[in-house]
C-alpha cells in the first residue's frame, strides 16, 4: 500500500514477464522454422541438383520449377495432383474412424454416470501405440503381412486363404493396413485431447439438462458439441496438418515405392524422391511450398466452415 | 530490454559453450599421421574380415584397434541410395572435417563406384603406396580407374557369379547333380527354359523369384543405361522382362519378389521348391543364411555352374578417400588384402570368398583336397577362376544402381499382376525421371 502511494500514476505491469518468456520460442521458431521456410521458397526459384559428387547451380530459374511440378508425366498424369489425392483419402479413411471413436471413448471417460472404473489403466494403454515410433510400426506391420508372415501363415492353416495374400500389393489392403496404423497411433492421443476439453465444460450444464429430462443425444449436440467446438476444430486441424504431411508408415509399409501403382504415395514421399540422391533442392523446395499453400487453404477452410456453423 | 539482452547472452554463451567441448585436436602419430582411421561401408562383410584378419583388438562393434591406431566403421544401408547419399554429404564436407573426422577409407559397388572414381573425391592409391596389381584381376583395376586410367582402389574380392543349384533338385528334375553334366543341360537360355518345364512338371520352380535373374542380363547389355543424357532400354534388359513374364505366368518363378525378400529367402530352406539361384562366392555366407541353418536349411545339398550366361554381381572396391590423414594405413589395408598371400588364402579357406589374387586362387583352385563342404566339397574356386576370365566391366554409369533397383520395383508390380507391363514401364520412367533430373526420358 506505501509504495501505491509513493507512486500514484504506476500499477506494476505483469504483462512484460509474459514477453520475457515466451520469448525464447520465438527465437527458436525465427532460428529454426522461420527462416528455414523462407530459405525453401527462396530456393524454389533455382536449379540446384548434384549429378554424381558435382553439385549444378543454384541457377536463377524463376518458375520453371512449378512449371515442372505441373506437367504431365510418363504415365499420362500430374503426379503432385495424383499423390494430393492420395494423400487427403489416406488420411481421410484413417481420421474418420480416429474421431468417432476417440469422441465415444472420450464421452464415456468423462461421463459421471457411467463413471468406468481403471481409467488411468485405459488412458495409458490406448494412448500406448504412439509411443512406438511410427517407423517400427509400420516395419512390424511390414513383416507381419508380407506373403510369408504370420498372419497369411494363420490364413493358409486355418483354411481361410487357400494361398498366402499378397497384402502389400493390394491397393485395397495397403491403404486399409495404413489408415489403421495411423489410427492406432493416434486415436489415443485425440481421445485424451477431447477428454481435456469435455472436463474443461461446467458440470452444472449436464446436471442442470439431466434434470430438465433431455437425453444423452441431446446433451451431446447442445450442450457438448457446441462447446468443445474450439479444441475440436484444434484437434482436427492438427490431425489435418499431419495427414497432409503423411510419411514414414507408408514409406515403410511399401519400401519407398507407393506400392500398388503409386496409390499410397503421399505429397511428402514425392518430396523425399526429390531429395534422394540427386538432392534436388529446387524442385523439392517447389513441393514444400505447395504442401505450404495446400496446408494453409485446407486449415483456413475448416476453420471458416466449422466456425460459422457452430455460431 | 537490459533483461532481455541479458537472457539472450546468457543464451548464447550456454550454446557457445556446448559448441566448444566437442573438439579435440588430433594427437599426430610418430610418422604425422592421424590416430583414427575413418572406414565407410554399407554391411559388415569386409568389417569381419579386417577385424578377424587385420586388426589387432576389437574395441566394439564399431571400433577396432591396429597398433596405435583406432579403426572406426560408419555404416549406411545401401537401399534406396541411402548410403550414397551419406557418403556423398561426407565427402563434399571432408575439407572442412577435422582430421579425425575425415573418411580416409571407404567401399563402394561395382553399380556406382564409377561416380566415386571419377571425382576428385578419391586419390590415386600409386601416390600412397599401392603399386602392385599384377596378382589381381584385370576388370577389378578397371573398374577402380578413373576416366585416365589413374587407380583410385582395389578390390579384395573378385565376383564372377555363378548358377547355384540344389542338387537333390536337380538329381530329380535333370536325373544328375553333376556340376558338368547340369551345366551342359543349362548353357543356354534356351536350355535353361526347357529345365524349367520339365522342373514345373515335377513341382518345382526353376527360380525363386524372376529377379534373380535380372543381374545375369543386365550384365551382358550391349548398350549402357544412360545414353547421351537419354534413359535407355537395352535389348537384354528387355529380354529378361520377357523372361520374367513368361516365368511368372508359366509358374516357372515362385514369387514375383525381390531378390532380398524374406519370400525368395524362405526358398532356401529344405523345404524350398526352386532349383536354381545367382550368385558370387560373398551370395553363400551372406545371402545363404536360411540354407546354412542348422535344423532347417540344407547344407552340403548345392553345387555350382556357369548357368547360360557369364556374368559379375557387385564386388566391394576400398577407395582411399582424398584428404585421408592415414595414407599409409589405408595402403596396408589395400595391399594387404590383394597382395599377403597369407591373409587372402584365409579369405578363401575360412570364409569361402573368390579371392583378387589370382596366385593365390590357382593354388586352391589346383588343389583337389580342397572343396567347399557348403556344395558338397564342390571346388568352388576352381569353378570362379574359370568364369572370372569372362567378366567384362563395360556399359557401366553412376545411375546404375537406383535405375536397377527402380526398374525391379515397378516391373515386380507388374510380375505381381497389379498393373498391367506398360503402366509398370512408364512408373519406372517417372520414378527415373524424379531421381535423376539431368536425365531425360523418351
Amino acid at each position: 500500500m506505501e509504495k501505491k502511494k509513493t507512486n500514484p500514476n504506476r500499477s506494476i505491469s505483469y504483462a512484460k514477464w509474459g514477453y520475457i518468456f515466451i520469448t525464447p520460442f520465438f527465437i527458436i521458431y525465427a532460428i529454426f522454422t522461420f527462416y528455414p521456410q523462407l530459405l525453401t521458397i527462396y530456393n524454389s526459384f533455382f536449379e540446384n541438383y548434384r549429378d554424381g559428387l558435382t553439385v549444378i547451380g543454384p541457377n536463377w530459374v524463376g518458375l520453371d520449377n512449378y512449371k515442372a511440378l505441373f506437367t504431365l508425366n510418363n504415365s499420362g498424369y500430374i503426379p503432385i495432383f495424383k499423390f494430393l489425392g492420395n494423400t487427403i483419402w489416406l488420411w481421410v479413411i484413417g481420421a474418420v474412424p480416429q474421431f468417432v471413436i476417440a469422441m465415444m471413448l472420450a464421452l464415456f471417460f468423462t461421463s459421471t454416470r457411467l463413471n468406468i472404473r481403471g481409467q488411468q489403466f485405459f488412458k495409458t494403454v490406448i494412448y500406448m501405440p504412439n509411443i512406438i515410433m511410427a517407423s517400427a510400426f509400420s516395419m512390424l506391420f511390414f513383416t507381419l503381412f508380407s506373403m510369408v508372415g504370420p498372419v497369411n501363415q494363420l490364413l493358409v492353416a486355418s483354411g481361410v486363404a487357400a494361398e498366402p495374400i499378397n497384402f502389400l500389393g493390394l491397393q485395397v489392403s495397403v491403404q486399409s493396413l495404413i489408415a489403421l496404423m495411423n489410427f492406432l497411433m493416434w486415436f489415443g492421443n485425440t481421445t485424451i485431447l477431447l477428454m481435456a476439453g469435455i472436463q474443461g465444460i461446467d458440470e452444472s450444464l449436464f446436471e442442470s439438462a439431466r434434470l430438465d429430462g433431455s437425453t444423452s443425444t441431446q446433451v451431446f449436440f447442445n450442450i457438448t458439441m457446441p462447446l468443445l467446438m474450439p479444441i475440436f476444430i484444434y484437434v482436427f486441424i492438427t490431425s489435418m496438418i499431419g495427414g497432409v504431411q503423411m510419411f514414414d508408415v507408408p514409406q515403410i509399409l511399401t519400401n519407398r515405392s507407393g506400392t500398388p501403382n503409386n496409390t499410397s504415395t503421399t505429397l511428402v514421399m514425392y518430396l523425399n524422391t526429390f531429395l534422394g540422391i540427386s538432392k534436388n533442392y529446387g524442385m523439392a523446395g517447389a513441393v514444400s511450398v505447395l504442401l505450404f499453400i495446400i496446408t494453409a487453404i485446407l486449415s483456413t477452410f475448416v476453420f471458416k466452415t466449422i466456425n460459422t456453423n457452430s455460431k | 530490454m537490459k533483461k532481455l539482452l541479458s537472457i539472450l547472452l546468457a543464451v548464447l554463451m550456454v550454446f557457445a559453450l556446448v559448441g566448444c567441448s566437442g573438439k579435440t585436436e588430433p594427437e599426430p602419430t610418430e610418422e604425422g599421421e592421424g590416430k583414427v582411421l575413418n572406414l565407410w561401408t554399407w554391411n559388415v562383410e569386409f568389417w569381419g574380415f579386417l577385424e578377424k584378419y587385420y586388426a589387432d583388438e576389437t574395441i566394439d562393434e564399431y571400433t577396432l584397434k591396429k597398433g596405435d591406431v583406432t579403426i572406426k566403421r560408419t555404416t549406411y544401408p545401401s537401399d534406396g541410395g541411402a548410403y550414397q547419399d551419406a557418403l556423398d554429404a561426407a565427402l563434399l564436407n571432408q575439407e572442412n572435417a577435422p582430421a579425425d573426422e575425415k573418411v580416409d577409407l571407404f567401399l563402394a559397388e561395382a553399380d556406382y563406384i564409377i561416380k566415386y572414381t571419377n571425382s576428385d573425391a578419391t586419390m590415386d592409391v600409386k601416390s600412397i603406396g599401392v603399386t602392385d596389381f599384377s596378382n589381381t584381376y584385370k576388370y577389378t583395376v578397371e573398374a577402380a580407374s578413373d576416366a585416365n586410367g589413374v587407380v583410385k582402389g582395389v578390390s579384395f574380392q573378385c565376383c564372377p557369379s555363378a548358377l547355384i543349384y540344389r542338387r537333390s533338385i536337380a538329381k530329380e528334375v535333370l536325373g544328375t547333380d553333376d556340376p558338368a553334366e547340369v551345366q551342359a543341360a543349362l548353357d543356354s537360355w534356351e536350355k535353361f527354359d526347357e529345365v524349367a518345364a520339365v522342373a514345373k512338371e515335377k513341382g518345382y520352380n526353376m527360380l525363386a523369384t524372376p529377379l534373380d535373374s535380372y543381374r545375369v542380363f543386365s550384365n551382358n547389355t550391349t548398350s549402357a543405361w544412360v545414353v547421351d543424357g537419354k534413359l535407355n532400354i537395352d535389348s537384354a534388359i528387355q529380354a529378361w522382362m520377357d523372361q520374367a513374364e513368361t516365368y511368372m505366368a508359366e509358374g516357372y518363378a515362385k514369387y514375383p519378389a525381390g531378390i532380398w525378400s524374406e519370400e525368395k529367402n524362405s526358398e532356401m530352406f529344405k523345404t524350398g521348391t526352386s532349383m536354381c539361384f545367382f550368385g558370387p562366392a560373398w551370395y553363400f555366407n551372406f545371402c545363404m543364411g536360411n540354407a546354412m541353418d542348422e535344423e532347417k536349411g540344407c547344407y552340403g545339398d548345392w553345387a555350382i555352374c556357369k548357368g547360360p550366361q557369364a556374368h559379375f554381381w557387385g564386388g566391394t572396391w576400398m577407395l582411399a578417400a582424398t584428404g585421408t590423414d592415414n595414407p599409409t594405413m589405408v595402403a596396408d589395408i589395400m595391399n594387404s588384402f590383394i597382395n599377403d598371400a597369407d591373409l587372402v588364402s584365409k579369405l578363401v579357406s575360412e570364409e569361402s570368398q573368390f579371392s583378387n589374387n589370382q596366385a593365390v586362387n590357382a593354388k586352391f583352385a589346383a588343389d583337389e583336397s580342397y572343396g567347399n563342404a557348403f556344395l558338397g566339397n564342390q571346388n568352388d574356386t576352381a569353378v570362379f577362376a574359370e568364369l572370372a576370365k569372362d567378366i567384362k566391366f563395360q556399359n557401366i554409369t553412376p545411375y546404375d544402381q537406383l535405375i536397377n533397383e527402380s526398374l525391379q520395383n515397378a516391373y515386380s508390380e507388374f510380375l505381381s499382376g497389379t498393373v498391367d507391363k506398360e503402366t509398370a514401364i512408364k512408373n519406372f520412367k517417372d520414378k527415373v525421371v524424379a531421381t535423376y533430373p539431368n536425365i531425360t526420358v523418351e
